[in-house]
């Protein structure tokens, strides 16, 4: 990462450049790694010349390529939509995951597939893009209606509730249908192994939209988290913003779980580091979020594909145990 | 305590018998008694209510009553019950040590402790006996309770609030560790450990009832012993200090109680959600009374709510069986809601 700078206005200076050079080190490295590790430079012929009678070019643009792709993808979607839940909702313990998002999007992807029995890619995430929406307003009803208001804390519980609730429904609907289990079981722990073109392909746009949304709105994000009364007093439509930031948080949801499943904690960790050293200026916090997450989620899966080899461990039980911990601190520290 | 029965013994002593809530208590019993025949008739091999009557009885209509009761059907349903009012016990102990309504073994990871340690025992050494588990649960469940009180107890004291936070970060944490340890182990060894974590009694049988009655008996007479610091607990660590009670102390024991009921119940027929959550409040609503009789009312409660809970969902969807931890929680996660929705939150962090 870049030196940490506290200067109010920064000016861009060679970080980003430095970042995404780490970045691309960092593609490059979980594409490289595997069952039958490909040196560097194998990695970059195959990108530049491709030639499809040697084995390990075949590998890597046809199995890692896509792989390391989807973790950048849903690493960067998962910090920015973390990044505008914590700076709308003011609440440092925001995260699609926590706040019951990713349950909502992943059961009615359930209920389709598994239940229904529609499985065509185009509408995957969509669906994941209703059940998100649905489960972020109970969510936030309940705790909204809970003395106190929307509060972190009871932003929390009642994330917790709801996700409670919907993960035993998922169970059920899994229990009664063992064929689609067996094809969810890996998705619902959060896996970048089982990736399809098709709906990877019609995820894009909903990835592409909330990414738009998210970094044009971000001035006005950084108003909002000074709070709703600064942010009115500044000439702000807060109405306006909030429902933006639920369009670009749920577009953003619905894409990484279509992808790779229910993804926990990428969302609240990625936002809190990237703040240390980007300041509290959203116009900054949105572009590096984006970058740390891919980065992260990148380093994460090379991570959760060689601790335990030959055994593949699913991506999202790493980023839960590397970013429970840093919610328990959260909370210490924080509340 | 308004609806007793006020006795003048000879001297000085009066006491209040509570007759609203002793009723209460023996209706609850009194179902309890009800659903374990209902439990025991129904099925794929459906009996009458006689013929399940004669057969506990010991004078069975048939070799197949005979066994599809004593086998199966009736260990299964007083595990169910066993479980139900250990971890009624467990969240009452719980709610009243950290005054906080909320409070429920599975919901601050004291559950998932006992799972995690359950978990890794079974997937590395397989050949464990079975009746080693509820220690290794009891293990893991006070590890992780522990944890959980060292991070939340250290900033300006009661914390009750970010003790519930805590321990959702810290139950996140350990099912991850426990869902890693699955993918890990080998498949038919993780399988099994799979069917426990469901929460289930569907594979209870007569050793599982021991583990759990012994339990139950072991731990029953500390919880009476207790009742009397628990309810100086309940009104406030101030006040508690007031009555002469080493709080500390107290609530160390006491949380030590609470975990050792809940690790039992776990390690046997798996985490069943919510039923700590839910049993203390619904005897709570049911009939005031004093915190000695409303323990047993919460252990009816619990005993109670997971046998309904595992006659459901064996039930509704057979053959299919839905496991009891799931219909708790399709059960417990509504009412978490409704008590959110009352709880000063604000005011208790």
């Amino acid at each position: 990462m870049t030196a940490p700078s506290f200067r109010p206005v920064r000016r861009p200076g060679f970080a980003p450049l430095l970042a995404l050079a780490a970045l691309a080190l960092a593609f490059a490295w979980h594409v490289s790694v595997g069952a039958r590790t490909i040196p560097l430079p194998v990695v970059a012929e195959a990108l530049l010349s491709y030639d499809a009678s040697v084995f390990e070019h075949v590998v890597i643009v046809d199995l890692r390529l896509p792989r390391a792709l989807l973790a950048a993808m849903v690493g960067a979607a998962l910090a920015v939509s973390g990044a505008l839940m914590q700076g709308v909702t003011r609440n440092p313990l925001a995260d699609p995951g926590i706040l019951g998002l990713l349950i909502g999007a992943s059961f009615a992807v359930v209920l389709v597939v598994g239940v229904f029995d529609l499985a065509a890619p185009a509408l995957i995430p969509l669906v994941a893009a209703l059940g998100a929406v649905i489960a972020a307003m109970a969510v936030w009803g309940i705790a909204a209606a809970a003395p106190g208001g929307a509060m972190p804390l009871t932003l929390v519980l009642s994330g917790a509730a709801v996700t409670a609730f919907l993960a035993a429904l998922v169970t059920i609907a899994n229990l009664l249908d063992e064929q689609s289990f067996e094809q969810l079981r890996v998705w619902m722990t959060g896996s970048l192994a089982g990736a399809q073109g098709g709906v990877m392909l019609w995820a894009l746009p909903w990835f592409g939209a909330g990414l738009v949304v998210a970094f044009a709105i971000a001035r006005q994000v950084t108003a909002l988290a000074m709070g709703e009364e600064t942010a009115t007093g500044l000439g702000l439509n807060v109405g306006r913003v909030k429902a933006l930031a639920l369009f670009a948080v749920v577009a953003l949801t619905a894409a990484t779980v279509a992808m790779a499943g229910p993804m926990g904690f990428v969302g609240l960790v990625v936002p809190h580091v990237v703040r240390l050293f980007a300041g509290q200026d959203y116009r900054q916090i949105m572009p590096w979020s984006a970058l740390a997450g891919a980065g992260y989620l990148l380093v994460v899966d090379v991570a959760a594909r060689m601790v335990l080899a030959p055994v593949e461990i699913s991506t999202g039980l790493v980023t839960a145990l590397l970013g429970a911990p840093i919610f328990v601190w959260l909370v210490r520290a924080r509340l | 305590m308004s609806a007793g029965l006020l006795i003048r013994l000879d001297g000085p002593v009066t006491y209040a018998l509570p007759v609203h809530a002793l009723t209460v208590l023996a209706v609850l019993l009194g179902l309890t008694c009800t659903l374990v025949v209902a439990s025991l008739m129904a099925g794929s091999y459906p009996l009458e209510a006689t013929e399940v009557v004669m057969t506990l009885a010991g004078r069975a209509p048939s070799d197949m009553a005979q066994t599809v009761v004593w086998q199966f059907r009736f260990p299964r349903a007083l595990a169910a019950l066993a479980a139900g009012a250990l971890l009624a016990l467990s969240g009452a102990t719980l709610q009243n040590v950290t005054r906080n309504p909320l409070a429920d073994p599975s919901l601050v990871g004291v559950s998932q402790g006992a799972g995690l340690a359950v978990v890794a025992a079974m997937v590395a050494w397989p050949e464990l006996p079975q009746a080693m588990r509820p220690v290794l649960a009891f293990g893991g469940a006070l590890a992780v309770a522990a944890l959980i009180q060292g991070i939340a107890m250290r900033r300006s004291g009661g914390a009750t609030m970010r003790f519930i936070l805590t321990g959702i970060g810290v139950a996140a944490f350990v099912s991850a560790l426990t869902s890693a340890f699955l993918t890990y182990g080998q498949i038919d060894r993780a399988l099994s450990a799979l069917g426990w974590l469901a929460g289930s009694v569907h594979a209870a049988g007569w050793g599982e009832v021991a583990v759990l009655g012994g339990a139950l008996l072991c731990l029953a007479p500390a919880l009476v012993m207790a009742s009397r610091p628990m309810a100086a607990m309940r009104m406030g660590p101030e006040m508690a200090v007031g009555l002469g009670l080493r709080v500390g102390r107290t609530r160390m024991a006491l949380i030590t109680l609470s975990v050792a009921l809940a690790a039992a119940a776990v390690a046997m027929v798996g985490p069943i959600g919510f039923v700590g959550l839910v049993a203390p409040h619904l005897a709570h609503r049911l009939a005031r009374c004093g915190v000695g009789l409303h323990l047993a009312l919460s252990a009816a409660t619990g005993a109670l709510l997971v046998g309904a809970a595992d006659l459901a969902g064996r039930l509704a969807f057979a053959p299919v069986q839905i496991p009891a931890g799931l219909v708790t929680a399709l059960i417990g996660a509504p009412l978490f809601v409704w008590l959110l929705l009352r709880t000063q939150a604000r005011a208790s962090l």
